[in-house]
């Protein structure tokens, strides 16, 4: 489903430059559960942000669902990433103005669906996520676990077939925490939905079914098929 | 999607009080200020355009030059209006008004009427002042008929139909009322209460040239007549003036056509039927408008994109959720237009309350609805739409146009757009110092005028209007005034020496040298009253008084002059040596005494030749100089005397400084307009400048918490962050200084008197904007720099 070949990224810093990535290759199958680990200014969230199509690499080659992302037109590329990917952030970066209930709904603005057939998906998600009833709650009124169950509701929401989570138990306590990975496993599991989540933690890393370990730009280690699941 | 654009906007605007307030208040102040002088000018441009026959009506000026001064005036004679219909076959009709304050009596009511007009038959057809009742066609057509209009109908009559009804004018004449009028608009040159029939008067049986004292307009056949008929009338004037008015060598006179809808704004004559205004006003006035609604706008752009990095977040999530660079583009210019609308209906409701104050500025009389009518509200809209976008597409392009990785990783910085606001706040100072010159040095010119010895004392002397029938009575009103408490002098002249409009030519008998001079037929007192200086010669006596000699039907008069100090060098003689010279103006004279120069026309004209005369049958005005102490009494008892001796006339009184007041009328409406919108702008750039420092200290916060920690003071911070503000305050004042010079030289200019501009208003106007702007960025500044530094570390 995702293929990098040869991917790397550098800042030029004067005469040098400075490699965040380098000659990363990688090939993750649909219905994976990847968590990508390393240390503070490795590249984790560096190479998860071209996955994302947020950011482009300096170079190498890139593959989503058999299209040559970076030789796409923008619109293109805007379409594939709307339709198939879900984002979630360690500081959740829910919409403050607008409520649980809407911020769920904004990516289906940006998808053209109709008012009806709105309403029917995001009653059915929060109906899912136990939060009927915060429905009309401000981020501000929620606790942090909770805004980050939003995040995932609104990343869930488009039916995307890759979820990509940076640090997504970063700013909760353990018991937040735990409660985010079992659903991940959970959507993963059930829906088959691809998760690549960045994380500083073995713990959660556990809850993947493979890691690849990064350090100064490079993968140094990739495990499949954790054994331990 | 729209729906959810405005909802996002409203709960923003909740959310941000601070920005909402300064931008939406902010705006509505710079609306309601184009607004008012939009509607303002609006008016002004469309005076006399109701009419229907507009393009097609001129009035008639004549110009000539019989052998003493050139004069330009907007009244003309009798014969004019009809002549030129029977001499241009383009004039399809005329109309002559003559404009002449009357007693009016109906039963036991007694009203003096100020405007009251004379004119012909054909003024109802010719101009659009639809008559409620009676024809058109007949409500003139005969010697004293008289139309009203209908809040004078309402105040002789009440509730009862006048059609038909006789009323007295004048004391002399009665008058049946044939037609109700609507009263005049407020954008009408011809201003009147009633309408008498033209072919009432005396001067109406015979057709003449001169004695000038009627506005003539003529209808024409087609508006593009104008042009040649001009023409022809020049070269008619050529041979009238030669065959009837004996015109001859460099003497001439000549007629002008000036269309009825250029009159009010463009014409120079000021002797017409309502004082008119001057465009360059107008533009000044929108000017100012637009200048005013920029230093909103500014603000708008200003704050949205400083305070975008609130937003970027937002922007960035929104991007990530799927949207497209227009749609973030457009969910702003939305939240643009949701603020702008606020302004507006804001700035309706304010106009609404300020227009009272703003027609006392203007010297209008506009109604609250003109503010509601669908034009105004239209013009509105096109006005919003157009701030939304001009201030708003900015902010909204820098947003939309953010890169969602930058903003994720550092958020928003306003580094990308510092040029632009930095450019925007000195075009903002550079509009308020420009606006603070002006103020102060029209302010200095205003107190010069009013400050200035003129060679008269205008202070506490009562100007009583008085005619015929008064005149016969003047010694006696004279001695009954003088001996009332209080008063101190009483004197009496043709016009009040504020300003002198008799125009007048006088010959040196002795070589036959002649001068152009302006005259003034006055009483023997009149020296005395006004406190005019005396340099050669003496005053005039009772004695001059009995020596007049009025016999022969005026044959034997040999009038005694005092002449001004120009008059005097004009002829080349010291004041000494004028003594006892005699001159000419029509009737030989000797002048008895030379008078220091006196400013007997506003400071706009330099002091010219005036020449003085006794004569107590010309007399047009009482002065009575009165003590400062019990004023009230003193015209009570002037009162009562008027009331004994002409029970008739309503006892009438200004005073003379308002009247020379009243000659800076437009200097004082502009030195307002200035006041008011300077500090408008300043204001509006300061809240600016208050808010735009709150977004910059946000920014800053961790800055400043870095730098307490090693240890720097309140002060420090302080000059730190003001420094960049001051310097741009700095560089609007080198900019604005010249532009100020150059645009104030040229109002200067237009006085003959004036003040030379000082250097010390610049610093001045521009230390003042600096105070202001360092209040208003020092309360932000200090709540930074004292607040505590671990707090804003510690968030990261």
């Amino acid at each position: 489903m995702i293929q990098l070949e040869h991917i790397s990224k550098w800042y030029n810093t004067g005469a040098a430059r400075t490699f965040v990535l380098k000659d990363i290759n990688l090939t993750i199958k649909e219905g994976e559960f990847l968590s990508i680990m390393g240390p503070s200014g490795s590249g984790k969230s560096t190479l998860l942000n071209i996955i994302g199509m947020l950011d482009a690499p300096s170079e190498g080659s890139y593959q989503f669902m058999e299209q040559s992302v970076f030789t796409l037109k923008e619109k293109q590329r805007m379409e594939l990433y709307k339709h198939n990917i879900g984002f979630i952030f360690q500081a959740y970066h829910l919409i403050d103005e607008l409520t649980v209930y809407e911020n769920i709904e904004t990516p289906l603005l940006y998808q053209n669906i109709k008012g009806a057939e709105r309403k029917a998906m995001v009653g059915d998600i929060l109906d899912r996520f136990n939060m009927v009833g915060k429905k009309d709650l401000f981020p501000a009124q929620l606790s942090g676990g909770q805004q980050q169950l939003v995040g995932i509701a609104r990343a869930l929401i488009a039916k995307p077939k890759v979820l990509l989570a940076d640090e997504p138990t970063g700013n909760l306590n353990s018991k937040q925490g735990e409660e985010i990975m079992e659903l991940f496993k959970k959507i993963n599991t059930e829906e088959g939905i691809t998760i690549i989540q960045v994380t500083h933690s073995e713990k959660n890393a556990e809850y993947g079914n493979c890691k690849i370990d990064l350090l100064d730009g490079r993968i140094q280690q990739h495990i499949k098929e954790n054994s331990s699941l | 999607m729209i729906s959810n654009y405005f909802k996002i906007a409203l709960r923003h605007l909740k959310k941000n009080k601070l920005y909402a307030f300064v931008n939406i208040a902010g705006l509505a102040i710079g609306i309601a200020s184009c607004l008012l002088i939009g509607i303002y000018i609006w008016q002004e441009l469309s005076y006399d355009r109701f009419h229907k026959n507009a393009e097609r009506i001129t009035r008639v000026t004549w110009q000539y030059n019989f052998g003493d001064a050139e004069t330009k005036t907007a009244n003309t004679g009798t014969k004019v209006g009809p002549q030129f219909r029977r001499t241009f076959p383009e004039v399809e009709t005329y109309v002559r008004l003559l404009k002449y304050p009357r007693v009016l009596k109906y039963e036991d009511k007694v009203f003096e009427e100020k405007n009251f007009l004379y004119g012909d038959s054909a003024f109802f057809s010719m101009f659009t002042f639809p008559l409620l009742k009676g024809n058109p066609a007949t409500v003139l057509d005969a010697p004293e008929k008289l139309v009203m209009t209908q809040s004078m109908a309402n105040k002789y009559f009440g509730n009862s139909d006048p059609i038909g009804k006789t009323v007295n004018v004048g004391g002399t004449k009665d008058f049946v009322v044939t037609g109700i009028v609507a009263d005049a608009p407020e954008n009408s040159q011809i201003q009147f209460d009633f309408i008498g029939s033209f072919t009432t008067l005396n001067a109406s049986k015979t057709e003449k040239w001169n004695e000038a004292n009627y506005i003539t307009y003529l209808l024409l056949q087609q508006k593009a007549q104008l042009a040649p008929l001009q023409q022809k009338v020049a070269e008619y004037a050529k041979k009238v003036g030669k065959e009837e008015m004996q015109v001859e060598g460099n003497n001439y006179m000549t007629f002008h056509l000036e269309p009825l809808t250029k009159v009010h704004l463009y014409s120079k004559l000021d002797d017409g039927l309502e004082p008119n205004n001057n465009i360059v006003y107008i533009y000044i006035l929108a000017a100012v408008a637009l200048l005013i609604l920029l230093v909103a706008g500014v603000n708008y752009t200003n704050l949205s994109t400083a305070q975008s990095a609130g937003r970027s977040a937002e922007i960035g999530m929104r991007k990530v959720m799927g949207a497209r660079k227009w749609q973030v583009f457009n969910q702003f210019i939305c939240e643009s237009f949701v603020l702008t609308l606020f302004a507006v209906i804001l700035a309706l409701g304010l106009s609404a309350i300020l227009l009272p104050y703003f027609n006392e500025l203007s010297g209008k009389d506009l109604e609250r609805k003109i503010l509601f009518s669908p034009l105004t509200l239209g013009g509105l809209l096109i006005l919003a739409i157009l701030v939304t976008f001009t201030a708003g597409a900015y902010p909204a392009l820098v947003l939309s146009n953010s890169k969602i990785i930058q903003i994720l990783k550092s958020g928003f910085r306003l580094t990308s757009s510092g040029g632009l606001r930095k450019s925007l706040i000195v075009l903002q100072f550079v509009i308020s110092i420009f606006l603070i010159v002006s103020t102060i040095v029209i302010l200095q010119q205003l107190s010069y005028i009013q400050n200035k010895a003129l060679g008269y004392n205008k202070e506490q002397v009562l100007v009583l209007p008085l005619d015929a029938k008064v005149l016969d009575q003047y010694d006696d009103f004279k001695q009954a005034f003088s001996r009332s408490p209080g008063v101190l002098s009483v004197g009496g002249a043709y016009e009040s020496p504020t300003d002198i409009g008799w125009g007048d030519g006088l010959t040196s008998v002795s070589d036959g040298k002649k001068i152009s001079i302006n005259a003034l037929p006055a009483d023997e007192s009149i020296v005395k009253t006004l406190e005019l200086q005396i340099i050669a010669g003496s005053d005039y006596t009772l004695t001059d008084v009995q020596q007049f000699d009025t016999s022969d039907n005026g044959n034997n008069i040999r009038y005694q002059f005092m002449l001004n100090e120009s008059a005097v060098k004009a002829f080349g003689w010291t004041p000494q040596e004028a003594i006892g010279k005699k001159v000419a103006k029509g009737r030989e004279g000797v002048i008895k005494a030379v008078v220091k120069d006196f400013h007997f026309r506003s400071f706009h004209e330099e002091i010219k030749p005036l020449a003085i005369f006794l004569d107590r049958q010309m007399l047009g005005c009482f002065f009575v100089k009165v003590a400062d102490n019990n004023l009230p009494g003193t015209l009570s008892s002037l009162e009562k005397t008027w009331k004994q001796r002409v029970p008739n006339r309503p006892f009438e009184y200004s005073f003379l400084d308002e009247e020379y007041n009243a000659l800076y009328k437009t200097e004082q409406r502009t030195a307002s307009v200035f006041t008011t919108f300077s500090t408008l702008a300043i204001l509006l750039a300061c809240l600016g400048l208050f808010a735009l420092t709150a977004y910059v200290m946000v920014q800053r916060t961790k800055e400043i918490g870095i730098r307490k920690v090693f240890g720097a003071t309140v002060t420090d911070i302080l000059t730190l962050v003001s420094k960049d503000f001051l310097k741009l305050i700095l560089i609007s004042m080198v900019i604005s200084i010249p532009v100020a010079l150059y645009a104030i030289n040229i109002w200067l200019k237009d006085f003959a008197y004036r003040i030379t501009v000082e250097w010390w208003v610049f610093p001045l106007a521009g230390l003042l904007a600096i105070l202001i702007a360092f209040f208003a960025i020092s309360y932000q500044a200090i709540k930074a720099a004292v607040a505590n530094p671990v707090k804003s570390l510690r968030t990261e």
